[in-house]
């Protein structure tokens, strides 16, 4: 897709071009001046950032909304996401990794399975929550063995079925299990441990709370004992509100 | 019904409120509860020491567990509460299912949260710590009750 291309589309859709203006505006980006059109947004960020960033723009409400088989009222998982998306940058800046284009976006995008899976769950959560928390079995295999389908596996598929790309589909499937995606693991890594940090700062934890097993690996990989984990969570929570709120639509 | 965000505390006397605190995670969260006077507080820390970042600190004391403690206990002791008079509840502090525990936040909030207790003379009359689970934690100021929510689950602290 090309510049003037990615423009024409998204133009055409008001409220897509106002949410996008609005990101680029925002302190996260820290342009020192007002970015007014779709075009420059495009000259300053380039056309994979702005379509990535116009995938996140259009899940924001989706991801917005209550939750109830995870016990995730308004808001709790959308906060979650955009804190995981923006943790995973920062561990890879405190890093020196550079986190590639679609980091952030994958991290907003890890937990939309729960969207699809919360039905099944709600109708009867003990079975899972039984063999997860009296058998200390990670949630996310426990919805696998007694739902069939985990909260990844359902995500990766609703992603698919959207035609997004390979690469946020395979980090979304794997954000549990970061040594089962094959080639390079840099994005998996990033969110998987962004993933916990935001488990334990308690921004949208659910019925699954902290009942995940985190991955040696994906913490040596990106050198995470050589960062300031308190730090990190510090900075996300300082800027998670305002970004938050820049991606849903005030209608 | 008032809500006490990630990083703050209220305090009431007002005995038809309830302070409210949810999805704990690593995070812990603190009642204090005079029983002479009925004043409340409910604290939500999400770090335990204040230390190497004083900046933060300074617009954000309740973010961490050694200031917000300090900080709360001043304010009950301000408005009339006694120590002898407090009742503290802990919860919170939960952990990932690894054995071999990297992330140790919530572990360090109660170590934390203990000792600024004990240094205080204030002892623990109920916790519900540790484990994997997110916690949801509820003051009665009418009652002087503290209510703890597990997955839908309540009980008394």
């Amino acid at each position: 897709m090309d510049f003037q291309e990615l423009a024409d589309v998204i133009q055409y859709d008001q409220g897509l071009t106002t949410n996008i203006l609005k990101l680029v505006n925002s302190a996260y980006f820290g342009f020192s001046h007002k970015i007014n059109s779709l075009e420059h947004a495009i000259a300053m960020l380039g056309v994979k950032r702005i379509y990535y960033l116009t995938i996140g723009s259009a899940v924001s409400p989706v991801l917005d909304k209550e939750v109830q088989g995870y016990d995730l009222s308004e808001g709790d998982l959308w906060q979650h996401s955009v804190g995981v998306a923006l943790g995973a940058e920062k561990i890879a800046e405190n890093s020196d990794i550079e986190a590639p284009d679609y980091t952030f976006t994958a991290g907003l995008l890890i937990d939309i399975g729960k969207i699809a899976l919360s039905t099944f769950l709600d109708l009867d959560p003990q079975p899972v929550l039984n063999l997860a928390y009296k058998k200390n079995i990670p949630f996310n295999i426990a919805e696998e063995k007694i739902l069939g389908i985990s909260h990844p596996e359902a995500g990766a598929i609703l992603l698919d079925n959207w035609n997004l790309p390979d690469e946020l589909i395979q980090v979304v499937r794997y954000h549990h299990q970061p040594n089962e995606l094959e080639g390079d693991k840099t994005v998996v890594d990033l969110v998987h441990i962004a993933d916990i940090l935001m488990m334990e700062a308690g921004i949208g934890d659910g019925q699954d709370g902290l009942n995940y097993r985190s991955c040696q690996e994906s913490s040596e990989r990106i050198h995470f004992d050589q960062i300031d984990e308190e730090k990190i969570l510090v900075d996300i929570f300082t800027e998670i509100n305002q970004l938050s709120g820049r991606f849903v639509n005030e209608e | 019904m008032k809500v006490v965000k990630i990083s703050d505390m209220q305090i009431s006397t007002d005995p038809n409120e309830k302070l409210v605190t949810y999805s704990l995670g690593s995070c812990i969260g603190l009642t204090l509860y005079d029983t002479e006077k009925n004043i409340g507080g409910l604290l939500h820390s999400m770090l335990p020491l204040s230390k190497k970042k004083k900046q933060r600190a300074k617009e954000k004391p309740f973010m961490f567990v050694d200031k917000g403690i300090e900080i709360m206990l001043t304010e009950m002791f301000e408005r009339g509460a006694k120590k002898e008079n407090i009742v503290a509840k802990l919860a919170g502090g939960a952990r990932l299912l690894d054995k071999k525990n990297m992330f140790k936040i919530g572990r360090r909030n109660y170590v934390i949260a203990r000792k600024m207790l004990w240094k205080n003379d204030i002892l623990i009359d109920g916790e519900d710590v540790g484990g994997s689970v997110s916690r949801t934690v509820l003051l009665d100021i009418g009652k002087g009750k503290t209510i703890l929510r597990i997955n839908r689950e309540e009980q008394e602290l």
